[in-house]
């Protein structure tokens, strides 16, 4: 299964712009007449990324690898004070969802 | 070259084709012109008349032609012509018979597909309605396009950076607006909206009832018991409308519009555009409100638009383009042919699908929500039919959703679906369009879960299925105009009916096409000479009888000349009429 990133051949932390010059090429290689699947397929993919707000909400609802055990655990080991405690953990727990640093760490948890 | 596809705009008013040949769009005309008239009649000899000459009959048989067929279509009608009835499609197929031929004839090739040109607005039944017209003349429709994405498709897409424009459409019968993104070589169509019963035929209609009045004034004469000055007084409201557009006044005369008691009633009557405006302003009201629905479907305000298309025989009243200033603070854009651009979409769509290298690709809109009814809650109280909207308006085509239901009691064995299409929270406020039932369901505890699935198509034609979520048992209906329009009969006996059509049109319609094909290679020549008969004829009254006889012989060795198709024996009696005309003239 395909990712929208790999759909439309952008980096993941590519700009808007990017993403939509991305598609509109994807959509004049493929239009929709020639192949509805194809386009359905594209347009899925641009819609998921296309900003950042649809870019949280794909990352949260459909990223495959989240694994909130792990990533908690890594929270807990890598915390170098040994200060971690229920505080730190209803305060990580309480953040927006649409916070970023707390999808970074989700998404990437290497980086944390 | 065999699966060539042709382009077609489908008009109230006019009706157009179109191809692409080595990259260039060709409208293709009939004779001079290029745009036929959507007049459909019967003439004395009981041929059906296609365009200018049905259009010139209708003033004297309006009770044997035919005008604006398209403000019916998709509506359960039968037209009445010459003594027999017919549907919509029918008259409409028997336009496209006729455009298809002009392209047959043009191309030296049998045709038998076309993308054909809908108003966006168009409903589910009316885009029905249209592929029955398609499939009657013989013609499989592979593609309806909207008619506003049509001539944004013709307007040049190269450019690199985004352009955001709104398409105005303002037809004889129907008015769209779009909001579409053209970058990059793709035309993206943000939003439309529109309404499918208004156009320039209501403006008319607007000066035929002022005319209606002011002839009640004057004259105490309700006109509108006879047909034929009806026809007239449409034909002349029609005439001053065009002129208002150049004008500021429009001169309205019709001598002898009719004879009441014994005494002759002459319209004579100057129009204003300002009282014109006036009378249209309700409309243009509409057409605006819409323009700002299609905006917020966008999300965009006036100022995120960076130029305005004018699409439309219509939207040459000056008073669209001064409100449209006023909105947005510049001026549409000119360049565009308001008449010919959405053939030419169509032409660039079909050259697109048949394979051919096009710079322009589109990606279109549904303007209208799609859902079904379930017993929900509206306004705070229970209510049993609540809209639930699956597909929502200005969802990119094509487009596949689903949504999943439950029973509401215990053992319940069977499901009825209804689809609806409209944006009212109660189902029953909005347009029926289709409803099937799902029997035999497990008999089990309410809560059997139902998965509706709606797809719409890229013609904007909708599919539906349902799914017995435990069972995987599904039925499936494809929303056909026939069944809304003929309830309770199928969709097989429907098909039939259309197939059974095809069959006794079919032969009527081919026989006066050949005909005119035969003529049409030496219709400069014939042309040329049937005017200067007519010239001579009216000249009859002021010359001598010496002259007149010398006339009358040329005009029977011209006219045996056009009935034996011998061009060459024209030339030397149309230079001896010419030059006696010349005599007469100077």
């Amino acid at each position: 299964m395909q990712t929208p990133y790999e759909i439309l051949g952008v980096e993941t932390d590519a700009r808007d712009d990017e993403i939509k010059q991305a598609y509109l090429q994807q959509v004049k290689n493929n239009p929709p007449d020639r192949n509805q699947q194809q386009f359905q397929i594209i347009h899925g993919a641009y819609s998921s990324i296309k900003d950042h707000k649809s870019r949280v909400s794909y990352d949260l609802f459909t990223l495959p690898t989240v694994n909130f055990n792990a990533v908690l655990e890594r929270a807990l080991k890598t915390e170098q004070t040994g200060t971690v405690n229920a505080e730190f953990l209803s305060k990580l727990l309480a953040l927006d969802i649409d916070d970023n640093s707390l999808l970074k760490a989700f998404y990437s948890p290497d980086n944390t | 070259m065999s699966d060539i596809i042709i382009g077609i705009d489908l008009g109230t008013t006019n009706s157009e084709v179109a191809v692409v040949e080595n990259g260039q769009v060709i409208v293709i005309a009939d004779g001079e012109k290029k745009m036929l008239p959507s007049f459909v009649g019967v003439d004395d000899n009981g041929q059906i008349i296609i365009g200018e000459t049905a259009r010139n009959q209708y003033l004297v048989y309006p009770e044997r032609t035919i005008k604006s067929i398209k403000r019916l279509m998709g509506q359960d009608t039968q037209i009445e012509l010459a003594g027999q009835d017919y549907t919509p499609q029918e008259i409409s197929a028997i336009i496209l018979k006729r455009l298809k031929g002009l392209a047959e004839n043009y191309l030296g090739q049998s045709v038998s597909k076309a993308v054909i040109t809908v108003p966006a607005y168009f409903s589910d039944a009316q885009r029905q309605a249209t592929r029955e017209a398609g499939e009657i003349a013989g013609l499989e429709v592979v593609r309806m396009i909207n008619e506003p994405t049509a001539a944004a498709l013709a307007y040049d897409a190269r450019q690199a950076e985004s352009r955001h424009v709104l398409v105005y459409d303002l037809g004889g019968g129907t008015f769209d607006v779009s909001v579409v993104n053209i970058e990059s070589g793709v035309v993206e169509v943000l939003s439309s909206h529109g309404d499918n019963q208004l156009g320039g035929d209501d403006f008319d209609q607007q000066i035929v009832l002022y005319l209606l009045e002011h002839i009640q004034d004057t004259y105490q004469v309700d006109v509108r018991q006879h047909s034929k000055a009806m026809a007239r007084i449409t034909r002349a409201a029609e005439q001053a409308k065009l002129l208002l557009s150049e004008a500021p006044y429009a001169q309205i005369e019709e001598e002898y519009l009719l004879e009441h008691e014994g005494v002759a009633i002459h319209l004579s009557h100057e129009l204003s555009r300002m009282a014109y405006e006036e009378m249209i302003d309700d409309y243009i009201n509409a057409t605006l409100d819409a323009v700002h629905i299609a905006l917020k479907g966008a999300m965009f305000t006036t100022s995120d638009i960076d130029e305005i298309i004018l699409v439309g025989g219509s939207t040459r009243t000056p008073c669209i383009r001064e409100r449209l200033l006023n909105e947005f603070g510049f001026e549409p854009h000119s360049e565009v042919d308001a008449d010919l651009c959405v053939t030419m979409g169509a032409a660039i769509q079909a050259a697109m699908i048949a394979g051919q290298e096009v710079n322009t690709v589109l990606v279109d809109v549904t303007p209208y929500t799609y859902g079904t009814s379930a017993i929900g809650s509206l306004d705070g109280a229970p209510y049993p039919f609540m809209f639930v909207p699956i597909i929502h308006k200005n969802t990119v085509l094509p487009n596949r959703k689903s949504d999943a239901f439950a029973t509401s009691y215990d053992g319940q064995d069977a499901v009825e679906i209804t689809v609806y299409q409209g944006e009212d929270p109660d189902a029953l406020n909005n347009v029926k369009i289709g409803e099937f039932r799902v029997e035999g369901l497990l008999d089990v505890a309410s809560g059997n879960v139902i998965t509706l699935t709606l797809g719409l198509d890229l013609n904007g034609i909708l599919q539906v299925s349902a799914q017995e979520k435990d069972t995987g048992m599904e039925k499936s209906i494809t929303i056909k105009n026939a069944l809304s329009q003929f309830e309770g009969s199928s969709l097989q006996s429907a098909q039939q009916r259309i197939n059974s059509l095809l069959g006794h049109m079919d032969p009527r319609v081919i026989e006066h096409e050949s005909l005119a094909e035969k003529e049409l290679p030496v219709a400069a020549e014939i042309t040329t000479a049937r005017e200067l008969i007519t010239k001579a004829e009216g000249l009859f009254e002021q010359v001598s009888r010496e002259d007149q006889e010398d006339m009358v012989d040329l005009i029977e060795t011209i006219s045996n000349c056009i009935a034996a198709k011998d061009i060459q024996g024209l030339d030397a009696p149309i230079v001896e009429l010419q030059d006696i005309i010349y005599y007469l003239e100077s």
